[in-house]
This record gives C-alpha cells, sequence and structure tokens, in this order.
C-alpha cells in the first residue's frame, strides 16, 4: 500500500522487485471498485426518498421505480398540512439556544481545568470523563419525572439548564484546545491587570474559534436530530420538528401519507446536510474526532 | 487520588506549590476559588441533571410509584427480583445483546476497511470521504424514514429490486424482517466508525510503516502487526462508545416499525423490542415507575460492569504509547498540562 504513494522518482531497491504497472492498476482497481459500489449505496437511501417525496400514490402504486411527472405539489402539502414553519422555528430555537450555551458553557469549564489548579480538579477530571460514559437516556427520564413535579415540563427551560450544564465531550476538547496554549498569553494578560474571567472572555476564547465552532455544530445538529428530549417534555403543540414529522402526515383514518411524509423528511434532513456539506472539510478532516488524538 | 481524598479540608500546607518554578505565579494560579468558580455551571449541571435524577430513579426503583395516585409505598428490592421473572425484559435484554453484538463489531470492522481503503493516495479521496460519512450526520428521525421507504411492502426499493430475481415480496417491517431493517439503519451510519479510525490511521507514522516494509514485511504483515496494535487505544474507544450507544437503541426501532403515523411503544414486534422500548413502556404505557426505574438502574450497573469487563480484558490487547512499563514513559504529556509549561 506505502509501495502505491511513493514518489515515481524514489529509487526503491530494499523493496525487492518494483510492482509492475498492471499490478499497481490492478491494486488501485481494488481500492476504487468497492468504494465506488459502496459511496452508490450509501445514496440510495437518499435518493429514493427523494424519489418517493417527486411522486404520487399512483405512481408509487404502479411500483415504477421513479416518478413519472414530478409533483412538487408534496413539499407544499408537507409545510401545510402539519404546522412545519412553527416546528422549524422552535426546531432551531432550542438547538441553537442549546448549542450556544452549551458551547460557552463548556469553553468556561475547559478553561478551568487547563488552566487553573485546585484540589480535587483531578478527581473532577476523572468525573467529567466518566459523565460520557453514562447513557443520555438513563437520566433523561428520571430528569422529567423531577421537571414534571416541578412544572419544567411543557416549558423550554430543560434545554437551557441542559446547555447551562455544558457537555462532557465539549469540556474534554476545550481543555485540550486551552491547555495546549502558551502561557505566555497568560503572563501579558495578568500584566495588564486582567482578571481570570476577562482573561479567558477577551484573551483565550477568541483564540478558540475552531473548538467553539466544532461544538457550536456538534451540539446543533444533535439538537436538531433530537427525538427523545422534546417528545417527553413537549407538548404537541409547542414540539420540534422531529416529533411533529414523525406524528404527522396521515389521512384523517389514520393512513400515512408516504410522498408527503418523504418530502417532509427531505425538508428535515437538508439544513443538517447543508450544513455538512458546507463545513465537510472541517468534518471530515477530524474536528470531530480532535479531542481525541 | 487517595493522597488528596484523605485531607478533608481545604487547606493543604505547601503540598501544591511543590512543582512550580515561580512562587509569583503561584498566587494566582493556586486560588481554588477561581477554579471552582469556572467549573461552577458544569458542577451543578452534574449534581441537578445526573447525579439527582440517578438518585431519584434509585429511590424510585425501591417503590411501586405509579405516577398517578401519588401513594406508594416502600418496597425494597421487590422490582429488582421482579425483572428476573418478567420474559419481556429478559427478551428485550436478550435481543438488546443479539443487536449489540451484531452491530458493533460489524460497524468498527467496516468503519476500519472504508478508513483503511480511504487513507490511500487516490483520485477523489475527500469526496468519497465525504460521500459515506454523509449518512453518519443525517438525524435518526430522517434516516428511520428514508429506510421505512426503502423497505416499504408495498412500494419499497428493496421488494423491487428481490422481485427482478423473483422473490416474493417481504413485509420487512414486521418479525422477522424488521430486525434486518435495524441492522441496516445502524450500519448506513458507519461513517461516524469511519472517520475516527480515519483519524487514528493518519496518526501513525508512516516511519513506522515503511520501516516495516523495508524489513521485508508485506501489506497484511504491516497492517495487523503495526497499524492495527497502534490503532487499538481507538478501537477499544469505539467498542465502548458503541455499546454504550447501542443499549440506547430506542428511536430507530420505535419509527421503523410504527405502522401509522403515530409511534407507540407497545406496537413494537417482537425482534426490535429492545431494552429500552421495554423500559419506556413500563414508565409511559403502564406507569410503573418503580419499575421501570429498577429496569433503569439494571442497565446503567450492567453497562458499568460491562466496561470494567472491557477494560480489564483488553488491558493487555491496547497498545499505549506511553504505557507505564515501556522505557520512555511520558505519562505527564497527556494528564497534566500543568506540568510541561
Amino acid at each position: 500500500m506505502t509501495v502505491l504513494e511513493r514518489p515515481a522518482t524514489l529509487p526503491t531497491p530494499a523493496l525487492g522487485p518494483a510492482p509492475s504497472r498492471r499490478a499497481g492498476r490492478r491494486r488501485r482497481r481494488a481500492v476504487y471498485v468497492p468504494l465506488v459500489v459502496i459511496a452508490v449505496a450509501f445514496l440510495i437511501p437518499l435518493v429514493w426518498l427523494v424519489s418517493i417525496s417527486l411522486n404520487d400514490d399512483a405512481g408509487l402504486a404502479s411500483g415504477s421505480l421513479l416518478p413519472k411527472t414530478l409533483h412538487w405539489s408534496n413539499y407544499r402539502d408537507a409545510v401545510t398540512l402539519i404546522p412545519f414553519g412553527r416546528y422549524a422555528v422552535t426546531s432551531l430555537l432550542l438547538a441553537g439556544v442549546h448549542a450556544v450555551l452549551a458551547t460557552l458553557s463548556s469553553a468556561m469549564v475547559g478553561f478551568g481545568f487547563a488552566r487553573l489548579r485546585a484540589r480535587g480538579k483531578g478527581v473532577l477530571f476523572m468525573i467529567v470523563i466518566a459523565t460520557m460514559m453514562v447513557p443520555a437516556i438513563v437520566t433523561l427520564i428520571p430528569t422529567y419525572l423531577i421537571f414534571a413535579r416541578i412544572g419544567l415540563v411543557y416549558t423550554y427551560w430543560p434545554w437551557v439548564l441542559w446547555g447551562l450544564g455544558g457537555s462532557a465531550f465539549l469540556i474534554f476538547l476545550f481543555r485540550q484546545a486551552f491547555s495546549a496554549m502558551p502561557s505566555d498569553l497568560e503572563d501579558a494578560a495578568i500584566i495588564d491587570g486582567c482578571g481570570w474571567m476577562r482573561m479567558f472572555v477577551s484573551v483565550f476564547l477568541p483564540l478558540a474559534k475552531a473548538p467553539c465552532l466544532a461544538g457550536f455544530i456538534l451540539t446543533f445538529t444533535g439538537g436538531w436530530a433530537d427525538f427523545i428530549s422534546p417528545s417527553l417534555f413537549l407538548s404537541n403543540d409547542q414540539t420540534t420538528l422531529a416529533v411533529g414529522l414523525s406524528a404527522g402526515y396521515t389521512t384523517p383514518a389514520g393512513t400515512p401519507l408516504y410522498t408527503t411524509l418523504a418530502a417532509g423528511a427531505v425538508l428535515y434532513i437538508l439544513p443538517v446536510l447543508v450544513i455538512f456539506l458546507v463545513l465537510q472539510r472541517g468534518f471530515v478532516n477530524g474536528f470531530v474526532t480532535s479531542g481525541m488524538k | 487520588m487517595t493522597a488528596t481524598q484523605t485531607g478533608g479540608t481545604l487547606r493543604v500546607p505547601a503540598r501544591t506549590t511543590a512543582g512550580t518554578s515561580s512562587a509569583a505565579r503561584g498566587w494566582r494560579r493556586y486560588r481554588p476559588a477561581t477554579f471552582y468558580g469556572f467549573i461552577a455551571p458544569w458542577l451543578a449541571g452534574f449534581v441537578l441533571l445526573t447525579l439527582f435524577p440517578l438518585g431519584y430513579a434509585l429511590w424510585l426503583s425501591t417503590t411501586n410509584y405509579d405516577g398517578m395516585t401519588g401513594r406508594y409505598r416502600y418496597v425494597g428490592l421487590d422490582n429488582y427480583t421482579a425483572i428476573a421473572s418478567d420474559p419481556d425484559a429478559l427478551h428485550a435484554l436478550a435481543r438488546t445483546g443479539l443487536y449489540t453484538l451484531g452491530t458493533v463489531p460489524l460497524s468498527i470492522a467496516f468503519g476500519l476497511l472504508l478508513a483503511v481503503l480511504l487513507n490511500q493516495q487516490i483520485r477523489a479521496r475527500g469526496a468519497f470521504r465525504a460521500l459515506i460519512y454523509l449518512p453518519a450526520v443525517v438525524p435518526i428521525v430522517g434516516s428511520a424514514l428514508c429506510f421505512k421507504m426503502l423497505f416499504n411492502a408495498d412500494f419499497g426499493a428493496v421488494n423491487a429490486v428481490i422481485g427482478l430475481v423473483g422473490i416474493p415480496p417481504v413485509d420487512w417491517l414486521s418479525d422477522p424482517g424488521v430486525f434486518v431493517v435495524l441492522v441496516a439503519v445502524t450500519l448506513w451510519g458507519v461513517g461516524a466508525s469511519m472517520i475516527i479510525s480515519l483519524s487514528g490511521l493518519q496518526g501513525i507514522p508512516r516511519e513506522l510503516q515503511e520501516a516495516a516494509r523495508v524489513d521485508g514485511a508485506g501489506a497484511w504483515q504491516v497492517f495487523s502487526k503495526i497499524t492495527l496494535p497502534l490503532l487499538s487505544p481507538i478501537i477499544l474507544f469505539q467498542v465502548i462508545t458503541g455499546i454504550i450507544g447501542s443499549v440506547q437503541g430506542f428511536v430507530a426501532p420505535l419509527l421503523l416499525t410504527a405502522s401509522s403515523g403515530t409511534a407507540s411503544v407497545t406496537s413494537v414486534p417482537q425482534s426490535t423490542y429492545l431494552y429500552m422500548i421495554h423500559v419506556y413502556a413500563q414508565y409511559f404505557a403502564y406507569g410503573r415507575f418503580g419499575y421501570a426505574s429498577a429496569l433503569l438502574w439494571v442497565l446503567f450497573v450492567l453497562i458499568l460492569l460491562l466496561t470494567v469487563v472491557i477494560f480489564r480484558v483488553s488491558a493487555r490487547a491496547v497498545f499505549y504509547e506511553n504505557a507505564p512499563d515501556t522505557p520512555t514513559r511520558r505519562r505527564r504529556t497527556r494528564e497534566t498540562p500543568e506540568v510541561t509549561r
């Protein structure tokens, strides 16, 4: 494998007989063929969804794989049959508020763990790491029961609270980022008479734009995708798109309207895919995993 | 750790100032109040949104609380012994085990294979990476709906394709086919695993692999003797997060199987009746809060035990660059960045 990557000009006598051109081609084919097959196979579910979203019931019943005429009206139905706009705004609002708060709060906590010292810090950081191992759903349902008792259910407050609490993964990410910054920054800030909070806000935070963006995107897409929390904590009228989408789109008798549902699903998935494609380089080249290296 | 725990009081004479170069720096760095101020949001969140709910569930699990009447009494461990004689719970646990065993190793192996392929110098590598990672960013509700359409008995593409070779249409979304669909939708997100393995592969110094090639190792030998051991911490990480993720499996089986619009935990068929579906049903369909809380705690403890066991078992197999018994011991670089500065 590494032989392939070697520039042709480098003599490689120690490696035994140089691979013939035909062997190289065969090897390249062994890489491309499975990749093309898998990439195409992975796109089929999405293509199928789009295809159904442009079909009509007669087209579905006839069993043809692609719609004969494009029924864009499905998309109009998708946004009018259920309060699509309201659901989308709720999703946007909850995911946005949660992501902003969680990013800032995690940055602050991560800064504390990276730059400050106190007794018990090591143990506390171990706890941060350990909470990543606690299944979210195990705490979520009891949280719901508690919030139901104190009247926080059917409000958006849970998302604010979760945001303020930060996320263990982001804290880890920010700790890594702030640890790597030179301590001269601190000295300079101290000489200028900065307190720790000022130092964090105006010296360190601006230098952590990449982890901030990563944290925001990850939390935001997570919030947009979340199904369980809104279905537990919110009523059907005030819920998010993820829940509204999966429950709406039926005839009054309860028969699912597949073409409209598919159109709604496309509209729901699209923003995430757009975010991904715009920031694709960042996603694929590792900010998702940057904390783990 | 033990040293800090024995103290009990907040005053620590002299110990903390050891190891600093300048005493002048000391005063500001060692003010514990500043540290605790900074981590206060997390600490409050941890106590109120993690510890307290866990404790509340533990307390509920010793009662027969039903969430409605407000009357309940202490029942001790009755809820826990009831689990052992609840066939649905045991079935759900076994199903979840099967689902975990089926998807976690497959996802990791498939992800690793893709990562190796996508780590080659090939044309359009970025496009391939993006395309294969793409499904992993699709929200679970979206991917469940996608696969519901794909495997629909009447108009699904899968039945259309198998119809071409003369196989009669299969009702995928009920027993037992729905388990296949669940595994398929899980594996569709293999890009997440691929990206993690890829970042691990990129962290392996090329000289190591080239040195092995020079010594006459074949491609497979390089992979199994060099690449794989160096990747083992990342694989361990994926095993643990994969298990934790898959035992929480809830949304996909719920949405895949709801025949009409509204999803209901009580209509999930046998083959995808995962543990969390059972827990959810006990809570919100039957109102058995005490019993469901016991189920939740059993899951929690099982995960903890499983994690410990995996760490123990893998201790030999996993290779850490800064393992304690290697001569170039450098534990400090990762654990305590302050010391290095």
